[in-house]
């Protein structure tokens, strides 16, 4: 066992900074935008997706770092970066991105969407056709629902809730000394940005800014406006719930949302053809630095453009669908109980159904052998089958308790409304444990059978949610296996706060066990190795920033470790690099699902331990938030995972090679290329005809239903 | 639709008030004696930091304890283990210990509907031994050599001593994790001097116990408890089921090592609650100084804990092992020989005792575990004379009553003392005030075990152990004792007269006691 601190001291050899890390994670998304290989729809998609996420840093991670700058503190990140110096970089990292995506958007998207149908009026092509009933929209619709609000220098400018667009109207006074007043009409969250308008052919539509602000001077009858710009604050999110002791954990919650909306503002985006004298009112207005404004040459927000990747109408211009395949391992004839007890079921999503998963919480609600049900629920909304189901349960008498995260970010609203609703059909709710995440993914099921107490457990990387379990990658694991049966059960008691945490059989938490147990496991692999045997670790996680791990990970190189890392996002570890982490490969993989499993693999002497985790090997994961790491030991879903991972580093289409200099390189050689997910699709949807095959070899009588 | 627990899966929960904590064990098991664990719950509790600092259990305490209870409720119902019957709650030391027991028992039964069973040093030994036996092949010596089983608790230490698999012994030394650990708060000790303050005082509570007789004898040691079990976990590889024997140099290093740490640290490097973070030093030391004592260079441990011991006897409805039966009869007899009593009479006695219960069994309606306590009055009815003849049997009655049989609560001895005392002379009467005190339902069992103690006296008038065998009957209103092989029972008809009239005041019934040739004779 080892105990050793990090040792080494923070610089920017041994670590990349994980803000700069993470901004290179979405320039990899924002890649498949620019990528000319790929159909035009999921190139909007991706550069949609790019900045929504860029949204999210702002809103989570810049706002501190400016918090902290400001109050000058120096505290350097492991790579021995300042806040300061962190915000400089992001800064100059970010403008470069914008401008990329922008060129995208404005040089390569548009043109070819308009060439393939899709167009975006600006307001002055329009015909009269279409300019009469836009106006009769504004005229019905906006004009009344929204409201300037003028603003005049050095007054408090009105708190936007959301990174919401608003348009400033810049009007000529008539008085001497202030030439100018200034107008804000907040556009809300009621009216849809993007407004179809009559088309011959194809599709076209306008932004919702640009058809007020084409009728912007009905608001002004009198006055002359001489500029209206789009603009758009985001304010910072990062408040953590106090550690006081809340009254009522949902007040609290309630109150948070309601403090986001006065947190500071962290940037200011709006359409570079404002003037100088615009731009500045406005950064004084919401007290921005120059620093953090961005002009942006192009529509804002273009993450509201998913809707346009979705449109009917022009499947040519997007992927092929690949549906989730029902698992050759579910036997569709038989209950899941009986399945599981006699077989461990492991499910490779979204390539095979979540419904599964589902199927056992609904069979649970409704077996009368059932006594409780006992699961955590993250991100979910209540139209979920699986809320459905435990309601169901709750019903008919089983003692049904749900630990719901209301701290998953940016869910508080939706969380509260359906956990209300599960308390009220007699659920237990548990609103989470005080100071810590839970972000743990697991749900167990005690019955009562002739032999005695049985219980059914899940463990998976993804959450219970159906929507989600279609687009991410993600490990689903049941199994009536008595130890982790046990596990799963004293998991929940310790939670829900029936006992003290006590040890394990099998599985490991965060924060208690979990970190170390991982730092053993490298530890066995370092001792391995020193003594001349073959020593590997293969992993998968979305993102690696704990510098525990990462130098954990660096000794094991030294001592002759091989470890493969598939990191979809940020990676602090620098690889590659002589004497320090020469045998260790970092890929990432950005393809059609978001890669979001978590599966890692020792050697261990040849005994081959393999665990699947809802963890990133992040501190706030280790040591913040409620974790779970899962031993696959059952063969053969354990063979089966460790087949999964290797096709991850198989990959040579949509992998990128983390390089020692912290760029990404295609592994892409203009060869033939093996394309991970593609892999998994055929492999499932083979394996399902197997099965379908053999199924009809046989003929099934059909048993009663009743 | 549902199926019911077959018949066999019976569901039981053990909850234990100890010291430090409650914990509750939850698990299942069928009558071939495998009991499966389902649920273990723990929640400190620091009952014994009030017993032990004011004398009782303060009002705040209490309110936890009850906070807890409910909890477990709560759980329990999600099994559907509503039953009392399948349900057992026990208190140890710091209740027992404490000024308020009663007030205690009784806010915990308002509050639940829990009866608390106090448990006595001589119980708590039994069902320690009981835990013990549910893992004895895990180490195939402990029906061979000589053990001392030890278990470090809050407040006290209990020792069972054990040979061939018999217990000789069993006692209970005032030296407790939580008892070491308010004696630093009150000598206000700077920190560094803690260790050796604990040493000593751990040696000096042995030193002044009988075990310490036991030095020089080469004795092996089993360690029971929380934080041997937590070391024997460090050491041993993945199989959670086995035993642990730890060297006595492993034990003191890592004792050593913990008391270097202070209690944040504890916590943090071994990821246990803080309460069991501030017992884990002093219950080390105990343990240390205990295998010291004994000269043992090696320490077992075992995962027997006390839930195990009270499981299996609610598993098995509390109807005791013929081992269990045989330990406990084991003791009794040494008891008697302490105090020289006609051994040879004494047994024969009691096993007609015992022939008689059993004929009777649908006559007296009293069920097994009364069986046992026949047997020890019988064999400790004359233990009195040791004192003096006249009224021995009255002495006898209070050498019971404060004597150490093994696994035997209070009310248990204070039973079989009535029914020794009334093995002879006048009946119980109200005015009698150790009868009086019992419940009704003990006061009749007792009348009723005093009986038929009297008649299998009679049977031995002779105190020659002749008759071995009877036959009993009701025939025309009167209980006919049929003695196969013998023809001449005037002595035992005498003695029958002389035991006078209990037994008929008693079951109604007067007793004929005939005589049967042997068959082959008659021809």
């Amino acid at each position: 066992m080892s105990n050793t601190q990090s040792s080494m001291k923070p610089s920017s050899e041994q670590y990349f900074n994980r803000e700069l890390s993470w901004l290179e994670f979405n320039q990899r998304v924002l890649d498949v935008a620019l990528d000319e290989s790929q159909p035009l729809l999921e190139r909007l998609k991706f550069l949609a997706i790019a900045a929504s996420n860029l949204d999210e840093f702002f809103m989570v991670r810049v706002g501190g770092l400016q918090l902290m700058s400001r109050r000058d503190i120096q505290r350097p990140d492991p790579a021995g970066m300042s806040p300061h110096e962190q915000l400089e970089a992001i800064r100059a990292r970010v403008r470069q991105m914008l401008s990329d995506q922008y060129e995208c958007f404005n040089k390569h998207l548009e043109p070819a969407l308009r060439e393939a149908g899709i167009r975006r009026a600006a307001g002055a092509e329009l015909n009269e056709n279409q300019h009469r009933i836009i106006f009769e929209r504004f005229e019905d619709e906006f004009f009344s629902v929204l409201s300037p609000i003028a603003v005049y220098p050095g007054d408090p400018v009105p708190m936007l809730p959301e990174p919401h667009i608003c348009l400033c109207v810049r009007l000529r006074s008539d008085q001497a000394e202030t030439p100018y007043r200034y107008c804000l009409i907040p556009l809300g969250t009621r009216l849809p940005r993007l407004l179809t308008i009559p088309s011959d052919s194809g599709y076209e539509y306008m932004l919702l800014e640009d058809v007020v602000a084409r009728f912007v001077e009905r608001f002004f009858p009198d006055e002359q406006v001489v500029e209206t710009i789009p603009f758009r604050v985001t304010r910072n999110a990062d408040l953590t719930v106090s550690d006081e002791i809340p009254a009522d954990f949902l007040a609290e919650m309630e109150h948070v949302l309601q403090a986001r909306k006065e947190s500071h503002c962290v940037r200011l985006e709006l359409d570079s053809q404002a003037t100088a004298t615009l731009q500045g009112f406005l950064a004084d207005a919401y007290e921005i630095s120059p620093a953090d404004v961005y002009p942006l040459h192009g529509p804002l927000d273009l993450s509201e453009l998913m809707p346009i990747a979705g449109i009917k109408g022009f499947d040519a211009l997007t992927d092929e669908p690949w549906d989730s395949l029902n698992s050759a391992e579910v036997d569709p004839s038989q209950t899941l109980f009986d399945q599981l007890a006699q077989k461990d079921i492991l499910l490779v999503h979204p390539y095979e159904s979540f419904d599964p998963v589902v199927r056992l919480i609904e069979e649970a609600a409704q077996d009368p052998d059932v006594l409780s049900i006992k699961q955590t629920l993250y991100r979910t909304s209540s139209s979920s089958p699986i809320v459905a189901a435990l309601m169901r349960a709750a019903t008919s008498g089983k003692y049904v308790t749900v630990i719901v995260e209301l701290k998953a970010r940016f869910d508080e609203a939706r969380n509260i409304e359906w956990a209300k609703q599960l308390e009220r059909e007699g659920v237990n709710v548990i609103y989470g444990v005080r100071g810590l995440k839970t972000h743990a993914k697991c749900c167990v099921i005690v019955r009562q059978e002739s032999q005695g107490i049985r219980r059914y457990v899940h463990f998976g990387t993804g959450n219970y949610n159906e929507r989600t379990a279609r687009l991410y990658s993600d490990v689903s694991y049941m199994t009536s296996d008595l130890d982790l049966g046990a596990d799963a059960v004293m998991f929940f008691n310790a939670i829900t706060g029936h006992s003290q945490p006590q040890p394990y059989h099998r599985i490991e938490s965060a924060p208690l066990g979990l970190k170390s147990r991982l730092l053993e496991m490298i530890d066995v692999e370092i001792d391995q190795a020193s003594r001349g045997e073959n020593a590997f670790i293969n992993g998968k996680v979305n993102s690696l920033v704990d510098p525990e791990v990462i130098d954990a990970l660096y000794r094991a190189s030294q001592a002759g470790v091989k470890v493969r890392l598939n990191i979809r996002g940020i990676c602090c570890l620098r690889p590659g690099v002589e004497g320090l982490s020469e045998n260790i490969e970092v890929t990432s993989i950005i393809d059609r699902y978001l890669e979001h499993a978590r599966i890692v693999h020792f050697h261990h002497g040849g005994d081959d331990r393999v665990f699947i985790s809802s963890a990133d090997w992040m501190p706030r994961n280790l040591d913040r938030r409620i974790e779970l790491l899962v031993p696959v030991d059952h063969e053969p879903c354990k063979s089966r995972l460790i087949q999964v991972l290797e096709t991850y580093f198989r990959d040579t289409a949509k992998a990128k090679r983390l390089m020692p200099d912290g760029s990404y390189q295609s592994l892409d050689t203009g060869g033939e290329s093996f394309r991970s997910q593609e892999f998994f699709y055929q492999d499932v949807k083979a394996r399902t005809k197997d099965q379908q095959k053999q199924q009809m070899s046989v003929f099934q009588p059909l048993k009663s239903p009743v | 639709m549902t199926t019911e627990p077959s018949q066999s899966v019976r569901r039981v929960a053990a909850i234990e008030i100890g010291t430090t904590s409650l914990r509750m064990a939850i698990a299942e098991g069928t009558p071939d004696g495998t009991i499966r664990p389902l649920e273990k719950l723990v929640k400190s509790v620091a009952i014994g930091e009030d017993t032990y600092s004011i004398g009782r259990i303060s009002r705040e305490t209490i309110e936890l304890c009850v906070k807890v209870l409910r909890t477990y409720q709560e759980k329990l119902r999600e099994y559907r283990l509503d039953d009392p019957h399948n349900v057992r709650v026990v208190a140890t030391s710091a209740v027992r210990e404490a000024e308020n027991t009663l007030a205690f028992v009784d806010r915990i039964y308002i509050a639940t509907g829990w009866e608390v069973e106090v448990l006595d040093v001589a119980e708590l030994h039994r069902v320690i031994y009981q835990g013990v036996q549910t893992w004895r092949e895990l180490i195939p010596g402990l029906a061979h050599d000589r053990w001392v089983i030890a278990e470090v608790g809050g407040g006290n230490t209990e020792f069972l001593l054990m040979e061939h698999g018999e217990i000789l012994s069993s006692h209970a030394v005032r030296l407790g994790s939580l008892r070491l650990r308010s004696l630093l708060t009150i000598y206000n000790a700077p920190e560094s001097r803690w260790p050796e303050l604990l040493h000593s005082h751990a040696r000096r509570a042995l030193s002044e116990n009988r075990l310490a007789q036991e030095r020089g004898q080469p004795v092996k040691l089993l360690a029971l408890g929380g934080e041997m079990r937590f070391l024997a976990e460090k050491l041993r590889d993945d199989d959670p089921h086995t035993a642990v024997r730890i060297e006595f140099d492993q034990l003191r290093q890592f004792t050593d090592r913990v008391l270097g740490m202070n209690v944040d640290e504890l916590v943090r490097e071994f990821h246990i609650p803080l309460p069991d973070a501030e017992m884990m030093g002093p219950a080390l030391v105990a343990n240390l100084e205990l295998a010291k004592a004994l000269n043992a260079d090696s320490v077992h441990v075992l995962p027997a804990t006390l839930r195990d011991g009270l499981l299996r006897e609610l598993i098995d409805q509390d109807v005791w092992s013929d081992e269990l039966v045989s330990q406990i009869i084991r003791s009794a007899i040494d008891v008697g020989r302490k105090f020289q009593f006609d051994e040879a009479h004494a047994t024969h006695v009691a096993r007609l005792a015992k022939i008689l219960f059993n004929q009777l069994d649908s006559f007296h309606g009293l069920d097994r575990r009364y069986e046992l306590l026949l047997v020890l009055a019988a064999l400790l009815h004359e233990i009195g004379l040791f004192i003096g003849t006249s009224s021995y049997h009255k002495h006898s009655m209070y050498l019971i009553s404060n004597s150490d049989l093994f696994g035997l609560s209070r009310r248990q001895l204070m039973l079989i003392a009535s029914v020794a005392r009334y093995h002879r002379r006048t009946s119980p009467k109200p005015t009698h005030t150790g009868f009086s005190n019992l419940a009704r339902d003990d006061r009749v069992a007792v009348i009723k075990m005093a009986a038929i103690l009297r008649v299998a006296l009679a049977l031995d008038g002779s105190r020659n152990q002749r008759i071995h065998e009877v036959e009993c009957k009701i025939d025309k209103q009167q209980l006919v004792i049929t003695v196969p092989d013998h023809s001449d029972l005037s002595m035992e008809q005498l003695a029958m007269r002389q035991i006078g009239g209990l037994f008929e005041e008693t079951f109604g019934l007067p007793i004929l006691l005939r005589g049967k040739r042997r068959d082959s004779l008659r021809r």
